[in-house]
């Protein structure tokens, strides 16, 4: 009779995870992660964030949106520039020509008084670029039933 | 001299085996270090220049805010005025946009009031889903 040698062989790969390509996993995805981000060129200026339990996520490409900041000093910052009030408009109104799409965020101090926004609004206003987010905080009912 | 027959032990290869717990501590480092910045706000279209128009006073509910954060209501076309708490404007815009679903919701903001006070208006008329939204400054 013939050797019924299928049963008998035996399996020769190894019951082990192979450690040596780990490290190539690893750094590839480390690659990817570093090519892929994308470093903000804007530096955040310390406000007091407005907040607003409304608040909604802004679904907008990110070189769409050109922040205006406005410190409790009343100071105007647009792309890291100190911009006076008058302004505004020249500096937007360019922007807003190349990029017909373009939402303007006010990221405004809570304590700043209105006629300053109000200036703001009107500015952009004369720019052309009437897409505009107040730029505020999620808040929670519990925290807005106190004030 | 035995301490001079002694032989040096040390590998000259690089471990291999540590490098995958060097490169996922590196990857895992800048995974928790990184954070999306998400723009977040309260949304709205202003009307274009020389867009003003008129409207007819009985489809304007005013919300005047002063500087200390009160809100005063006042319906189109009676004088009367009426101070209210923040959390029922709200209850009240919804009565009136069932009414009259033309109604604008003009927010009227004393130029040195703080901008929270006028946010804490904007979202409670927001809340209240009206989308005509008018934001004005008081006239002296």
């Amino acid at each position: 009779m013939a050797k019924r040698g299928g049963f008998s062989r035996k399996s020769s790969a190894s019951e082990e995870i192979p450690s040596s390509s780990m490290a190539d996993i690893a750094f590839l995805l480390l690659i990817f992660f570093m090519v892929s981000t994308v470093f903000r060129k804007e530096r955040d200026q310390p406000i007091e964030w407005a907040n607003a339990e409304a608040t909604e996520k802004i679904d907008e490409k990110r070189k769409n949106i050109v922040h205006v900041w406005i410190d409790d000093s009343g100071t105007v910052f647009i792309n890291d520039q100190i911009v006076p009030f008058e302004s505004i408009a020249g500096v937007i109104r360019p922007l807003y020509t190349e990029n017909r799409n373009l939402v303007v965020a006010i990221r405004g101090d809570r304590e700043v008084p209105y006629n300053q926004i109000n200036t703001i609004t009107e500015q952009l206003q004369a720019s052309g670029a009437v897409r505009v987010t107040f730029a505020t905080r999620v808040e929670q009912r519990v925290q807005r039933a106190r004030r | 001299m035995a301490v001079l027959k002694r032989k040096e032990r040390v590998s000259d290869e690089i471990p291999t085996a540590s490098m995958a717990d060097i490169a996922f501590l590196l990857l895992v480092f800048f995974l928790t270090t990184t954070v999306f910045n998400e723009e977040k706000g309260l949304p709205i279209v202003l009307p274009e220049e020389a867009e003003e128009q008129d409207v007819s006073a009985k489809n304007i509910i005013f919300f005047i805010v002063r500087p200390d954060g009160s809100v005063i209501v006042r319906r189109g076309e009676s004088e009367q005025e009426q101070v209210v708490p923040y959390n029922q404007i709200e209850s009240i815009l919804r009565t009136e946009l069932a009414a009259n679903e033309n109604l604008i919701a003009a927010i009227k903001t004393d130029p040195f009031a703080p901008y929270k006070h006028m946010i804490n208006v904007l979202d409670e008329v927001k809340l209240s889903g009206a989308d005509r939204i008018s934001l004005q400054m008081l006239e002296e």
